[in-house]
Formats: C-alpha cells, structure tokens, sequence
C-alpha cells in the first residue's frame, strides 16, 4: 500500500515536471549554432578563353547553365535602347530556326531560356539537357536577326515609354539616374521614342559581334551534372565560339552636389509623392569598408527593423513602407533612401529622411542594433546558401568583382568583427545629408513652397528632361511680335486673313486600323464639321456653329454639353493667332523653353472666357510647336508643308487624356478655300 | 484511343530520357503524427543547409467569415503578429529576424498561413513562438486599432492605387452570388470598423484552434528531438471547443454570361474572363492545370503565340485556375497592346479558347505539354519552405501529405482528349464572367 503510494506521487511529480518545463516567460535557449559549409565551385577553363564553374547538386534532376560577359558600361547615345533589345533579338531566330521553332522547341522540353545583352541562362531537367544545349548555343552562335523582330520590339519598346511617362516611380528613377550621373553617361542616359527609333538591325549584330565573345565570359553549370558531364558538353557546345578583343573603357566618376538640392517633377494628378534621397559614392565591392557599410545600410534602412521604417511608417505612419540601399560598384556607388508618402507630409517626410541621416552621422548606432543587423545578414547569407545558384553566383562575382579569393567562406566571420565604433567611424564618409539630391515626384503645387528650405529647387520633366524656362532678355521681343513672327511664317496676315473656307483631311493608324479626321470649316457663316471614320466606318460627326454643336455618333443625334462645346467652338477659327487681339484675349509671354530640343517662346493666352491655352513658337522659324489646354490636351506640330502658299502642319502628334496613346495624324489632304456645297456642310 | 496515345507519350519520353532519370516524381519524405487536441504535425529531414522552415496552416480563410465581418481572416493575419502573452508588442519580427530568420504570411479565400525560415538551431524558438499564438495571442484593442489603420495602407496601396489591383475583388462579387467566395479575403473596411473586441476574441477562439490547424516543419531537423519539443508546446493548448463553421452552401452553377466595365488608372485596356471550376478535389484539376499551361505557359503556348507574338493584340496573356477548396474560378487576363480595344482582344482570346475547343490539340503539343507539367513538378520542391507549405496544404485539401508525391502520376492519367474536353466543359460562354478594365478617363464621355 505504502509502495503504490509512493508511485502515484512519483507519477504526479514526474508530470508535474514536464508540464513546468515549459517556461513561456522567455525565449527557448538556441542550440548550438549550425556549421555552415559553403560548397566549393569546380572551374576549368576552354581554350577560346570561357571560364567555366561547375556547383553539382543532385537534390533535383535539373541543371542551369547561366552565362554572364563582363563588359564595361557602354554609352548608347542617339541608339539609347540598343542593348534593352539586344536578348530578345538574339532570341528571334537562328540561320536553322525561326522564332517560333525556337519558342516550341524550348517548351518541348519544358525548358527555360532567357537571354540579355550581356547575359543569358538555360534551364531544364538534366534528361533533356542535350537538347537544351543544342538549343542554348544556337541562339548563341548562330543569331540571325531578323528585322520583324526589331520592328515588334521597337513598337512595344514605344508603347512602354509612354506608359511609363505616366507611372510616379519610373519617372522618380529615369530623374534620379539623370541628376546623379548626367545624360551623358551609362548610368544616366536613359530612352527616348527617338533613340529607340534610331536602333537598327545592323546596331545589334554590331554589338553582338563587339560583345559576345567568349573569352569575357563566364558560365555556371548548376545542378544533377558530374563535372567531367559538364565539361564534355561545354566543349562540344561552346568549344566553337570564336574570341575576340574586347576593349575596356573608362568611365568618368560623378561626384555628390555640394549643397543638397531639391529636384521637382510635377505630376498633378499624384496623391503621393514618391521621394527618393539619393547621391553618388565611391564604393567598390572589394574595398575594405564594404561588408561594414553594409550593415550601416541595414541598419538605416534594409528593412522592416532599420530606423527609416520605424520612423516613417511605424511612428509616423507617413508610408508603407520606407528603405535604404547603398550599392557599391565598380565605377561609381550610390546611397539612395525612399519612399511614398501622402501628399500631405512631402515636406514633414523629407524632414525625417534627413533627420535620420543626420542622425546616422552623429555616432548614434547602439551595440543592440548592430547586434540585430548582424544577425539579419548573416541568417539572409545562410539562406541564400539553400539554392545551388548561390555558389556558383559566388565565384562569378569573386571575379568579376574581384574579390579576395576567399571572401564568401571569410564572409560570416568578417561581418561578425564589425563593431559600433568601427560604424560610427565611417558613418560620415558615407552618410551625406548635405550632399544629396531629393528628388520628388509629386503634386508640387501643394509642397514646392514647403520644400524649398531643403535645397535649391530644380524642375525636370516627366520625361527626364530640365524643365528650364529662360527669361527673355531682348525687350523688342514681346507678345505680338512672337504672334506677327509666327503669322509671317506662314504666309502672313494678308494670305491669311484672305482664308474664308478650308478643308483638311488627316489620318492615324492605331495598330494597324486606319482612323481619318476631316474637317470643314466655312468662317464666313460660322460653320465647322468634322468627321472621324474608323476604316471605313464613320464614328461620330460634330457639326458645330456659333451657339451650338450637335454630336452624331452610333446613330444618336444630340447636342454637346456646354463644356465640350466650348473647346469644339475653336474648331470654328482656322487661324485663332489672328483674332485674339479683336477677342480681347490676354497674352502672356513667358520666357523661352525646349520643345523637343528646339528653343521656343512660351506664350499664355487667357481668352475673355478665362480659358487658358498655351501655345510655343520656335524662336528660330517662328513657327507654332505646341499646343496645350487643360480641355484639349495638348498638339506638337512636327512638320509643315506649303498649302496654296500657306504653310500648315503636314504631321502633328495630338494626346489627350481621353486617348491613351499619341496619335501621329498625317495630313493627306489640305484645301485653302475650297468651294464648299451645302452637302459639305450637313 | 487514349491508350495508344499515352503509350505513345511513354515511348516518346523513354526515347529522350537518358537511364538514370524516369518519367516518375522524386519522393519527399516525411513523418506525421497528431496530438490529442487535434493539431496535425508533420515532419521532413533535408540536412543539406542549416536551416529550418516552420509553418502553421489554420485552416480558415475568407469563406469562413460572417457576410456582415468580412475581412476577419486577413485582418487576423496581422493582428497576429501583434505579439501574445509573453511576446511583446512587435517583438514577434523583431526576434525572428533578430535570430537571423525570415517570417511571412497571408490569407486566401480558404486558409491562412504563417512561415518563418530560421537557422536550424533556433527551431526550438520557432515552435515556441507559434504555440504562443496559437496558445494566447494578444488581441487588446491597441493592437486592432493600429493593425486597422496598417490594413487599410494595404488596401490602398495593394488595390486601390495599383493598375488591375481590383481585378480578384471584381470578379469574386460576380462570379459567386451565394457562396461567401462572393468577396475577397481583404474584406469590407466598413466591417472591421464595426466590430467589437469581443468578436475578434470569439474568432480567436473558433478558429486558431490546434484542431483546426496543420503544423509543418521542414529543413535540417532531428525527428525525434522535433517531435518532442511540438509536445512540449503544443501539447497544453486546448482543443477548440466550438464548432468550425464551414459554409455548406453550393454555388449555383451560373449559365447565362455577365459582362460588366470597370474603370481604373490604367493606360491599357484588360479582359478578364471567369469561368467555373470544379472543386479543388476534383478530378479534373489536372486536366484544367494542364488545359492553363496548354493556353498561357510558355512561350509557344496557344494564346501567347497567337494573341500576343502574332496579332500583337496583347502585351500579356494569363491563363490561371484559381483551384478554390470549394470550387474556384478558371481566369483569363489579357491585357492590350496600344490601341487595341478590349472588344477586340476579348474576341481574339474566345477565338483561339474555340479552335481548341473543335480542334483539340496535337500528339506533339500533348507531348510538349507533359514536358512542361514534368518540370514544373520537379522544380516545386527546390525548397524547405516550399515542401512545408506543399505537404500542409495537401494534408488539408487531400487528406493526406503524401498526396504531394503523386502529382506527376495524376497528370500522367490526364490524356490528350481530356484537355479538349475540359476546355468544352469549363470554359462555356454562357457560365462566364467577363470584365473589361478600361482607363478612367474613357468613364467621362
């Protein structure tokens, strides 16, 4: 009895004991920290120069062959784009395949294959590799260009710059890029629609047989392949690629402003502002301070622990999200810190951005942060290590960048000597909050006041380009002469005036479907119509006089409210430069500025309705560029021709927000006085 | 005649393939067992890299939630991450990131799902963390006031602000007219406002529960010492005691289309079309997965071909079976090229979706398509944090993790006169949803 007790109390104690075991008061004590083995690389190198790096991993039957060409920066200038079309022509056929043998013949296999300007990669299981490499160095060695393929490309090419004028963060990159290393550099150049349209054919095999050669080369064999599989079938595939001289260019280093400035992108229609603190630096991957910097980056900025977040978005609650990034590279580094913010706060959050790196300089990392960054690093670099690409990535860079030969597997230990001092040390030489650009885009009517206390402002444009408006400083040039200038261009005020009816026939192509506009004006009644076909289809009809406007389209007749009525009235004036002293409207000149790299006076006419357009007259020919009002978006005159001795725009680009890509109407027809018959005008 | 074509395929796959790899599925191993309140385990030994993948899946996602509280789930997301009783406020990323490990997670129409990948010496921690929110998550009303405001930044910049952001939203409140699938996970903003602490405990309470949950763990572990420590934390959370509401209502199979614009800050106009699916159990979700890959996976793929390469009429074409628990939606997303309108893109697609649908497809494109299906599944599982995610999912849907292994073998029973029936089946006109994005600044005229 006195036995069964003592078990009973046993079994209560034990338990009791494995219930207290679990203290939830605090964290679990870690085990002892895992060895973490970083895999060496197998290399061999190809008689035509190709270095080879062969990681084997045979946890899946795959294997990736990855190719990068270690090429200097190349300035594309006037063919800006070249290089963005360089991996998809490579890919738009062979002397044996055409684009489509070749799509069909990589999904055969349920293969990958991407190629770049100066890098490419293959993958699929191992069975097919064979085929796969069959595939991979055809493409490679056997391109054939075809010109369809540039045309498509250049097309989608266009169709993206103009999306992307519209979208805040592309334009915030294209600005940042220009102002921190200048147009005139690899770094900073970006695309227009005409160095886009400027790339032929003939620019891309010159580039493929400058660059792709195999002694700048570097591939990596990963996955379910032996080394000695690798090399048999490197041999046989690339052993055949020709080398070749491929020279090295230096480039300038742009150097950080020596007073931060503030740069200014308007896009009136933001409810945020995308802001973007950002300068150069010289940081190489293979100086000494570059593992430190980047834990001084993480904890800035790397993410959702560094000080910008908790400030921006987790204290103040300006954002979603706000990051960090210093980039060390081999001609010039970058700081750049972001974020989007509400309208509201530009000012209040470029405030922070700078406050924190202020702060970041004034010896203020503490021994727990960088405790915490140190172990986000080093856990991030142990993950990475799951995927077999990681070694093979390793021994590209240790070459490319060229690193000390045993910077990966010295990595963790090297990170884990970084100290407080040691940061707060090299702090200043990095962080330079009175050096920086702040780039905005935004609604920078509701901050431009606010924000000037950071810096100097500077305007661009949507495009990349300085809005600059020089002030005009010869006191002759005023308002009529601009108008006078502009009326002797083409034809004069007598020629003109004599105008009572015109006709004018223009056409567009939107992706292959042909709209017309015509038009007809008699000015003596007042009467206009204007007619828009699709195809042959007509799709609406205006028929507008003095007081009002009926608008046939899709079988329905009905009148133009008035605010739509207001801007088809103007179609009624062929020449509206000849009336608006008679109208009484206002002109104001207001300097000189650049359309489409040509100089042109900016002239604001407010009419007596209070309506504003803005017109731009070329100082050189005195001809009208541009047009723009908020009702009617805005017209680039691109080309005139002679009418009957008058000259009129023979090509014009017309956007609107209504239409979602720029219509490059030709004129086809244009009559000066034509005899108009009642029909003409119904 | 679908026998001879599949020993077709066999002898075409046997003539390319090399000796040492077969057309079967390498098999992922793994250990399961269940604790008394009802929470499932399971367990898989990779000692390649020092590291661990933990994840619980509870198994409750949009469809479970009350149609006056939507967005319940997703809003439980992140107030879990709040901390509990004995993890601070915010201290849950802190710590995890702190310890050199990554954390995510989110929620669907079905479930939602938390993951960290730590340093495979800090599991202990791991485990420890999530039985404490499973055990005693905080939910005070600090924690829902900010993680509301932290919502609604998600919403706006997820949704609201982003081009198509609205496209799920769009189609779900179309598509389902009885089912709670009828709106998305992240709910009404309105509904959250509304609710009450009390409602937020009682979700807690019914749905974080260890019989409603799947833990997984994945990475360089030992199994036995694995096994003890899930005891050791789990084992003393209590079995749920209320009844998981589960919506038992069919969705009405629609048979007549609806069409419907929605506007939105894009430059380029987009089509979706949503057509019903079957049960995530089904069959024929092979054939359908299959039928996706088959119209938009790859570049010589159907309507990428035809759509896009040749008529330039789309910069993308998406083909995606939204495999939902209770039968989800098979959709098409296209978006035009400059210029081109959605009438004309929409036709484009229903075009090439009807030369499938007459014509069926080849030997060699059945053959291709095996290609790419094989290489997808091998690919799946080139990760910790993947596997644990597959297996739990399958315990969940399939009723069984090993499910997982045998994906290759049911597509291999998936033959080539069952992609063209499917597409008969499935993709009927008269069921569909159809939406066209069209840009704002077409709304005024």
């Amino acid at each position: 009895m006195k036995r069964f007790c003592i078990y009973t109390l046993l079994f209560f104690v034990s338990i009791a004991i494995s219930f207290a075991q679990v203290d939830r008061t605090k964290y679990p004590a870690p085990g002892p920290a895992p060895q973490i083995n970083i895999g060496e690389a197998e290399t061999f190198t190809l008689p035509n120069g190709l270095k080879v790096f062969v990681v084997e991993n045979h946890k899946l039957p795959r294997v990736t062959f990855s190719l990068v060409l270690d090429r200097s920066p190349l300035l594309e200038g006037d063919k800006a784009g070249l290089t963005s079309f360089v991996g998809e022509m490579l890919m738009g056929g062979t002397t044996s395949r055409s684009k489509d043998q070749i799509d069909e013949e990589i999904d055969g296999i349920g293969g990958n294959i991407n190629f770049g300007s100066a890098s490419a990669s293959a993958s699929s299981l191992t069975k097919y590799q064979d085929k796969l490499l069959t595939l991979f160095s055809d493409i490679l060695l056997n391109p054939s260009f075809p010109q369809t393929e540039l045309d498509k490309l250049k097309k989608q090419a266009i169709s993206g710059l103009a999306s992307a004028k519209d979208d805040p963060n592309a334009i915030s990159s294209k600005v940042t890029n220009v102002v921190l290393y200048g147009k005139d550099h690899p770094y900073g150049e970006f695309e227009t629609e005409k160095t886009v349209s400027n790339v032929q054919v003939q620019d891309i095999k010159q580039y493929y047989d400058t660059y792709f050669k195999p002694n700048i080369g570097y591939l990596a064999v990963v996955g379910d392949i032996t080394k000695k599989d690798a090399e048999q079938l490197v041999t046989k595939y690339f052993g055949g690629w020709k080398q070749g001289e491929v020279k090295k260019v230096d480039w300038p280093v742009p150097v950080a402003p020596e007073k931060t400035k503030v740069i200014l992108v308007d896009r009136p229609t933001s409810v945020q502002s995308v802001i973007k603190v950002a300068y150069p630096i010289v940081l190489k991957y293979n100086d000494a301070d570059a593992i430190p910097v980047k834990v001084l980056n993480n904890i800035l900025g790397g993410g959702s622990t560094g000080r910008l977040f908790q400030n921006l978005r987790e204290n103040k609650g300006y954002t979603y999200g706000a990051y960090s990034t210093i980039s060390p590279d081999k001609i010039v580094g970058s700081v750049s810190a972001d974020a989007s913010v509400r309208t509201e706060v530009t000012d209040s959050a470029v405030y922070q951005f700078l406050a924190e790196l202020r702060r970041l300089d004034e010896k203020s990392i503490t021994e727990e942060e960088l405790t915490s960054s140190k172990a986000i690093l080093s856990g991030s670099f142990g993950r990475s290590l799951e995927q077999p690409s990681t070694i093979a990535s390793f021994a590209i860079n240790t070459e490319l960048q060229q690193l000390p030969k045993d910077y990966y597997k010295n990595y963790l230990k090297n990170l884990d000597t970084v100290t407080v001092e040691q940061l707060n040390g090299i702090a200043p030489a990095y962080i330079k909050p009175n050096n920086a650009y702040i780039v905005v885009v935004g609604n920078t009517g509701a901050f431009k006041d606010k924000i000037k206390q950071f810096g100097d402002i500077e305007y661009y444009t949507n495009t990349g380009m300085p809005a600059v408006t020089t002030t005009i400083k010869d006191a002759n040039i005023t308002a009529e002469v601009v108008i006078k200038k502009y009326l002797d261009a083409i034809g004069g005020e007598g020629k003109l005036a004599a105008v009572k009816t015109f006709k004018s026939v223009q056409e567009a192509e939107v992706q292959g479907m042909k709209i017309t506009a015509e038009l007809v004006v008699d000015q003596t009644k007042p009467i206009a119509v204007q007619t828009m076909k699709m195809g042959p289809q007509i799709v609406s009809k205006f028929i507008i006089n003095k007081d009002k406007a009926l608008i046939t389209a899709q079988g329905k007749e009905q009148e133009a409210p008035a605010d739509i009525f207001k801007s088809l009235k103007n179609a009624l004036t062929v020449f509206p430069e000849l009336n608006y002293k008679k109208e009484g409207a206002h002109l104001n000149l207001d300097g000189i500025t650049k359309i489409n790299d040509e100089d042109a006076y900016k002239l604001i006419v407010t009419t007596s309705e209070g309506d504003k357009i803005t017109n731009y007259y070329s100082v050189s020919s005195g001809l009208k560029l541009k047009s723009e009002s908020a009702t009617e978006g805005e017209a680039e005159f691109n080309e005139y021709k002679e009418y009957q001795g008058v000259k009129l725009p023979a090509l014009s680009t017309v956007k609107n927000p209504n239409i979602p890509v720029p219509l490059k109407m030709i004129a086809v027809e244009q009559v000066i006085n034509p005899k108009l018959s009642p029909e003409d005008l119904k | 005649m679908n026998k001879s074509t599949l020993i077709k395929g066999a002898m075409l796959i046997g003539l390319l393939g090399s000796t040492s790899n077969i057309f079967a599925q390498q098999q992922i191993k793994f250990k399961e067992f269940k604790l008394d309140n009802g929470l499932t385990v399971i367990m898989h030994q990779d000692k390649t890299t020092p590291i661990t993948a933990v994840s619980v899946l509870y198994h409750v996602g949009s469809k479970n939630e009350n149609p006056t509280r939507t967005g319940f789930a997703h809003f439980f997301e992140h107030l879990l991450f709040e901390g509990s009783e004995n993890i601070g406020r915010g201290e849950y990323m802190k710590k995890i990131q702190g310890i050199g490990g990554t954390l995510n997670a989110y929620t669907s129409n079905d479930q939602t799902y938390y993951h960290e990948v730590v340093p495979s010496n800090y599991l202990e921690t791991a485990l420890y963390m999530e039985s404490e929110r499973m055990l005693h998550a905080k939910i005070d009303s600090i924690g829902v006031e900010t993680q509301r405001e932290v919502v609604k930044e998600e919403k706006r910049q997820r949704m609201d602000n982003q081009p198509y952001g609205s496209i799920l939203v769009e189609v779900l409140k179309r598509a389902y007219h009885k089912h709670p699938y009828q709106w998305a996970p992240i709910g009404s903003m309105e509904h959250l406002n509304a609710a009450s602490l009390a409602e937020f405990m009682d979700f807690y309470k019914t749905f974080y529960v260890p019989n409603n949950a799947v833990l997984s763990i994945a990475g360089d572990i030992d199994y036995d010492q694995t096994e003890k420590w899930v005891k050791t934390y789990f084992a003393e959370i209590p079995k749920g005691k209320k009844e998981i509401p589960r919506p038992t209502v069919v969705e009405p199979k629609r048979n007549q289309e609806i069409r419907d614009v929605v506007y939105d800050n894009i430059q380029l106009p987009a089509v979706v079309e949503a057509y019903n699916m079957p049960r995530k159990d089904a069959p024929d979700s092979y054939a359908l997965d299959m039928l996706s890959t088959y119209l938009a996976g790859g570049k010589s793929s159907l309507l990428t071909k035809e759509v896009v390469d040749k008529q330039q009429k789309a910069v993308q074409v998406m083909a995606m079976p939204l495999d939902l628990e209770d039968g989800g939606l098979f959709l098409f997303l296209g978006v035009a090229n400059m210029g081109i309108t959605a009438d004309s893109l929409e036709l484009a697609i229903d075009q090439q979706i009807e030369k499938l649908k007459t014509n069926g497809i080849t030997d060699q494109e059945f053959a291709k398509l095996r290609a790419q299906v094989e290489n997808s599944v091998v690919s799946r599982h080139a990760s910790v944090a993947g596997i644990a995610e597959s297996l739990a999912a399958a315990k969940v849907y399939y009723g069984n993790a090993n499910e997982i292994n045998r994906e290759l073998e049911k597509y291999n029973k998936v033959t080539k006169a069952d992609i063209q029936r499917v597409a008969k089946q499935y993709l009927e006109k008269n069921g569909r949803v159809v939406l066209h994005y069209l840009p704002k600044s077409d709304q005024k005229k």
